[in-house]
């Protein structure tokens, strides 16, 4: 496969905007959200396809510089050096002809350039062998046709055809280009437009040969080259900002539709998240609005058959940091309590029905006891006068 | 050689006998052509800059052809300039073209080749006396 880059400068430039235009997206995706990496990359791409978009309607438009160049006369001063420029119309007998004839005048060199027309495409996947062995058999063919060996050559170009005639320039320094077009644009042929480019860019007389199937060439007058520039150059541009600016809204439209996704994945898996969350708090023992207990000393009948000083709900299940009510009605003389050290509760509970609230801030669950000296083994002991708080 | 003029015929016959003599060539029509000049922006103008020699024929009588003359012998005074000049010559041309080569309008693209050879074959003589 052949490198779609015409040099090591080329080749570099690229990979330095694409680390120019990576890193952002790199840097989104490291420090923010998916959606974030998503608009930045959007951005990237927008911003490349707007640059690119507008070298290809530069490209077409042409330049706009007046200034026309041209190397010093090559060989002696009789000598005459013609570049003749075609691709599909290099087969056309008039055309043939004419090389012939300029041949036969003496010291007159003739190069054939014929640029192989690879399009960007073809250029950036490198298959681009098909165009240059049609370029070559078409070259082969007209040099067999004219002969002359000795003063006709014939030279295949992978560049851009503008291009390839200003490199021409630099080795064959021609005193008149002759460009061969139709005048509509083949699929494998030159842009009639490109005698007026080369007319705009270069100080040698240049004559514009266009070619029907079949039919005698044509030398376009200043009014239709000037339609041909129109019609390939301007409306082109035109018609290739529309479609750039089409294909730039699908791109739009493609990566917000992408971000949308993304975005709604993340609340889905939030939503989701949530409702985990609700179903098991829903999983949870229920919470009483108000506890309604007693104290009753030797109320409850111990395994080893005494009776033992109890409160009558000694398991409490509580939710983190709300509070909780509690009534109770301490039938003892003397105070007792709900101790909890490791939650943090110590609710000293006085004879007589009074309400306390029981606060535990942290989830867990608790051992809470009786801290007043009472029935010492019921302190010991879950169910009498100690139990657990539960904090969900 | 730099030449600076508006008929693209003629600066193309005179680009032709340059060539012939031996030098590259770059051909403007001037401020009148298509295009910005750039002697009449900010910008310089880089065939003027890299010229051997500018071979001016604008047409004088219009203001923006001697204010191109003016910002060439500003910008870049070590380029000598060849100017095809009328014989009705106003005291403001008259003092602009101080120092130029000149040449009597109208002039074949024949007689221009000619003169600027005349120049450069003075210029190697000169050249050759000094060393």
């Amino acid at each position: 496969m052949r490198s779609p880059f015409h040099s090591e400068q080329e080749a570099f430039r690229f990979l330095l905007l694409l680390i120019l235009g990576l890193l952002p997206v790199v840097l989104a995706a490291a420090l923010g959200p998916t959606w974030l990496a998503l608009a930045v990359l959007a951005v990237v791409l927008v911003i490349l396809a707007a640059r690119v978009a507008q070298l290809r309607m530069r490209k077409l438009r042409g330049l706009a510089l007046p200034v026309k160049m041209a190397p010093p006369h090559m060989g002696s001063a009789a000598e005459r050096r013609v570049l003749v420029v075609a691709n599909d119309t290099l087969g056309e007998e008039a055309l043939l002809r004419e090389i012939e004839r300029l041949a036969c005048v003496p010291d007159t060199h003739l190069l054939l350039l014929v640029p192989a027309l690879i399009s960007p495409g073809a250029r950036l996947t490198g298959a681009i062998d098909g165009l240059l062995d049609q370029a070559r058999v078409r070259l082969k063919t007209a040099l067999d046709r004219v002969g002359h060996g000795l003063v006709v050559a014939g030279e295949i170009s992978e560049a851009d055809p503008l291009q390839a005639i200003e490199d021409t320039f630099a080795i064959f320094a021609p005193d008149e280009v002759i460009v061969s077009t139709r005048s509509e644009r083949a699929a494998s042929g030159l842009e009639p437009r490109l005698a007026g480019l080369v007319r705009e860019r270069f100080a040698v007389p240049v004559r514009h040969l266009v070619f029907e199937p079949g039919s005698a060439a044509r030398e376009p007058n200043r009014d239709t080259e000037a339609r041909y520039r129109h019609e390939f150059g301007d409306a082109a541009a035109r018609k290739f900002g529309l479609k750039a600016l089409a294909g730039a809204g699908i791109l739009a439209a493609v990566l917000m539709s992408m971000v949308a996704l993304v975005q709604s994945s993340e609340r889905e898996e939030a939503r989701a998240a949530s409702q985990a969350a609700a179903e098991q708090i829903a999983a949870l023992p229920p919470v009483a609005k108000m506890v309604v207990l007693k104290v009753i000393p030797e109320g409850k009948r111990g395994p080893e058959g005494e009776k033992h000083d109890e409160f009558t709900t000694t398991e409490f299940v509580v939710r983190a940091g709300q509070p909780q009510e509690l009534r109770i009605d301490n039938t003892d003389e003397v105070p007792h309590s709900i101790t909890a050290p490791e939650a943090g509760v110590n609710i000293v509970v006085m004879p007589g029905t009074h309400t306390y609230t029981l606060l535990v801030k942290q989830p867990g669950r608790f051992l809470w006891f009786c801290t007043f000296r009472c029935d010492e083994w019921a302190m010991q002991h879950p169910g009498y006068m100690s139990g657990y708080i539960t904090v969900s | 050689m730099l030449i600076e003029h508006p008929d693209e015929a003629t600066g193309l016959a005179i680009a032709s006998g340059l060539r012939l003599a031996g030098y590259a060539v770059a051909v403007c029509p001037g401020p009148r052509g298509h295009g910005q000049c750039p002697l009449t922006g900010p910008a310089g103008c880089a065939p003027a800059h890299d010229a051997d020699l500018v071979v001016c024929s604008l047409g004088y009588e219009h203001e923006v052809a001697r204010e191109v003359l003016r910002e060439l012998r500003t910008r870049y005074p070590d380029t000598p300039l060849m100017v095809e000049v009328p014989s009705d010559m106003d005291a403001d041309l008259r003092e602009l073209l101080d120092g130029c080569h000149r040449l009597p309008a109208p002039a074949t693209p024949e007689q221009v080749v000619a003169a600027v050879q005349s120049l450069s074959g003075h210029a190697a003589v000169e050249g050759r006396a000094g060393a």
